[in-house]
């Protein structure tokens, strides 16, 4: 028996057909069946999206889920639902649980939770080197089949240019992406912070936008001369979006890179009263990066927003600033965060900040998502582009409260959230 | 006698408050409070350590989770001239047991002091206490951040010295491990408040990111820095805090920044040697200028404290306006 599903009178967004106007969505069997004005067939369900944006699902390259190992701060399941809440269908979880994600043991316990759960496409990342130790690689290619769509070592990196140019080798040879969070150890130090006016004020040490800055010229040199896939994690710094810059326009095809969307919108200064949701890697910077990373966005040297959602319970948060655990839930505020500070700020339109967050990182995944051609997954997500709210982490879906933007306000929500033609979430509901 | 002392002090504060309810940074201070403190410490001080009976029945708990022997004993002491009863948590035995330090507070507080005083190698952690406790706060020194008594004391040691209560045309000049110093944290925000030319004289190394916006001017060569001050200020290399690996020896350290006679001479006749100890002899200050040189203020310095945490303790302790504290418990 088939399954269908019609959306109606939606303005829908879809960035990869150039589609910008209002017409229905007909959804049958999982799938996108027809895109049109005025469509009259029947369906099992209606959904009236008269005054909503319809879109492709997101996709979040850069999601913490806990599970395995720290499910007292999320799970696959919670985590599926913040996402659900806030229009995401797809994410790519880290491979820093417990057991750390290197073998393909751990891969395929996060796909068969992943499946069970039945929310949300889950996409597991491998671990690049055992144990993110940084010295000898996974098995990456078992990974890969079993379903690992990128390695990374996630928030250590990988420091030594010998391992790191191994590794890129040998995605290359397994035609897997890697995925480099980009800090340099030595100048990272015991830094906190960004390096800046702001944590002097505070009395902090810094971690100068240095560290980021050689790691991502280091990755690139190693990309190019290995000719590997690799995506750069959450930029933040004016070298960063430099460095990136000039690669791309020497035609390094190879290389992709993201923003974190509390990057492009806060500063350095959420560290005043030493407010430990603000602590995060890379650090929230000062002014002339977010202006920087802004730019980079602008001119298309930056594919794709994240979250780099990092759930944390309050007892890993209620420490001194260096004692507090590093970074700050988005599942559910990372489309606002956009439309807020990107497009009602001007900076970009909408149709462009939502192919960043669907077409854009699919691609970098190599995933036949994130558009709403005819006969793709029918993932979708319908937002009130006109709701204002204010940000209150605790009342969130996900396990841990540490979100950055609580106490903000934003514009634009997620009212309907469907994965593969079924409706997961509905105003503030996970419906199924 | 004690009567008496306290009908001058009473009389000096003349009904007025402090605008702050817990003390963990300069910021927090408006002219008025540092006016306030600045007329009623002299009167503490001219009276030594006479038995006050001001805040009888107020406790304070000390809590030092790093060591310290002059900032403990003095506002302990401080307290005590003021017949407080006093205790001391000291450093270390909590946090080794996993307890946290907003845990170790509210416990604290439940024992109803009026004052906690707070050492952490950590910053902010006095000001993220303060919060979250009914006793007032006073910040002992955390990490690399504020030490607000200190600079109190070092303004009225300076305020004393040139007379008025203002530092307008008067250059200070501070020398040393600024980068890991919250006297400097403390000092620099307060001597801006009192318009002070403030020169600050150390290697890159030891000099924190746009430390030029605190309103100061920066000087690698020492003795450019010193021409023509009126305040020497010199800082510790805090081997402690990992500073040695800042400075490729002590024995160069000393040679570029320390003060001997010949550097002291270079500040103007009347300038005034100032150091918050501990000091290193020889390495920050040539020995023979630390304690007998008359130009030397080290020792006024540590009496000063005296007199300024005790009006630091009357103004928390006390009000004449009545209002209460605000915080919140999680």
């Amino acid at each position: 028996m088939t399954n269908t599903l019609l959306i109606k009178n939606g303005h829908v967004i879809d960035p990869a057909n150039g589609i910008d106007s209002v017409m229905d969505v007909y959804v049958a069997d999982g799938k996108i069946e027809n895109l049109g004005k005025n469509i009259s067939k029947e369906a099992d369900q209606t959904i009236d999206a008269k005054g909503l944006v319809v879109t492709p699902g997101l996709i979040d390259l850069q999601v913490h889920v806990r599970e395995p190992g720290r499910e007292d701060k999320e799970t696959i399941e919670t985590a599926s639902m913040a996402a659900l809440a806030g229009g995401i269908t797809s994410i790519v979880a880290m491979p820093n649980t417990a057991p750390i994600a290197d073998d393909q043991t751990v891969i395929e316990f996060v796909i068969k939770r992943a499946k069970e759960v039945n929310l949300v496409n889950v996409y597991p990342s491998g671990a690049t080197t055992k144990g993110q130790h940084g010295k000898s690689l996974s098995e990456i290619n078992e990974m890969k089949h079993s379903g690992a769509v990128a390695i990374t070592d996630d928030g250590v990196d990988v420091q030594d240019e010998n391992v790191l140019r191994r590794a890129m080798e040998y995605a290359k040879t397994c035609d897997i992406l890697l995925m480099s969070h980009c800090e340099t150890d030595t100048l990272t130090g015991k830094g906190v912070m960004h390096e800046g006016w702001v944590s002097t004020q505070l009395g902090l040490p810094g971690i100068p936008a240095a560290s980021e800055d050689l790691a991502v010229q280091k990755n690139i040199i190693l990309a190019c001369m290995t000719g590997a896939r690799l995506h750069l994690l959450h930029n933040s710094s004016i070298g960063a979006v430099d460095a990136i810059r000039t690669a791309k326009k020497n035609g390094h095809k190879n290389i992709t890179a993201e923003v974190s969307v509390q990057h492009f919108s806060l500063t350095d200064e959420e560290c005043f009263g030493y407010n430990t949701n603000a602590k995060m890697y890379p650090p929230l910077r000062s002014k002339r990066h977010v202006e920087a990373i802004i730019e980079g966005i602008k001119d298309g040297t930056i594919d794709a927003f994240t979250t780099d959602h990092a759930p944390h319970i309050e007892p890993d948060k209620l420490l001194p600033f260096q004692d507090a655990a590093f970074g700050s839930i988005g599942l559910e505020t990372s489309f606002a965060v956009m439309n807020t500070y990107l497009v009602e700020a001007g900076h970009i339109d909408l149709s462009t900040g939502i192919s960043k967050m669907t077409h854009e990182p699919a691609k970098i995944i190599r995933k036949d998502k994130g558009t709403l051609s005819v006969g793709a997954d029918a993932d979708i997500a319908i937002f009130d582009m006109n709701k204002e709210w204010v940000v209150s982490g605790k009342d969130g879906f996900s396990k841990s409260h540490n979100c950055i933007f609580d106490g903000k306000k934003l514009k634009g929500k997620a009212i309907h959230t469907i994965v593969d033609g079924t409706v997961k979430y509905s105003n503030g509901k996970i419906t199924q | 006698m004690s009567k008496e002392i306290e009908e001058e002090l009473i009389a000096r504060r003349a009904k007025r408050d402090a605008s702050f309810f817990d003390l963990y940074s300069i910021d927090q201070l408006s002219n008025d409070d540092i006016n306030l403190i600045y007329d009623i410490a002299p009167v503490f001080k001219k009276h030594k350590t006479a038995k006050l009976s001001l805040n009888k029945g107020c406790s304070m708990v000390h809590t030092f989770f790093e060591s310290s022997t002059r900032t403990l004993a003095s506002f302990d002491l401080s307290a005590k001239n003021l017949s407080m009863d006093t205790t001391n948590v000291s450093s270390g035995n909590t946090d080794k047991k996993g307890e946290s330090f907003l845990d170790t507070a509210e416990t604290i507080d439940a024992y109803n002091p009026k004052v906690v005083s707070i050492r952490t190698a950590q910053s902010g952690v006095a000001e993220f206490l303060s919060r979250h406790i009914k006793a007032s706060v006073i910040n002992a020194g955390d990490g690399w951040h504020e030490h607000p008594t200190q600079a109190l004391l070092d303004g009225m040691t300076m305020l004393s010295h040139f007379g008025g209560n203002s530092l307008k045309g008067k250059t200070v000049t501070i020398i040393g491990d600024i980068l890991h110093s919250r006297v400097f944290g403390s000092l620099v925000r307060l001597l801006k408040k009192l318009e002070a030319t403030v020169r600050v004289s150390g290697p890159q190394t030891m000099l924190p990111a746009y430390v030029e916006n605190f309103g100061v001017s920066v000087h690698y060569n020492v003795e450019e820095a010193l021409e023509g001050a009126d305040v020497i200020y010199t800082l510790r290399v805090q081997g402690e805090r990992g500073a040695n690996t800042f400075v490729p020896t002590l024995r160069e350290y000393s040679k570029m920044y320390g003060i001997s006679r010949k550097r002291l001479d270079i500040a103007n006749k009347n300038a005034i040697l100032m150091h918050p100890g501990p000091v290193q002899r020889d390495i920050d200050v040539h020995s023979a200028l630390v304690s007998v040189d008359p130009q030397s203020h080290i020792l006024k310095q540590v009496e000063n404290g005296m007199a300024v945490r005790k009006s630091v303790l009357w103004l928390l302790c006390q009000r004449y306006d009545g209002l209460e504290k605000e915080f919140a418990r999680l």
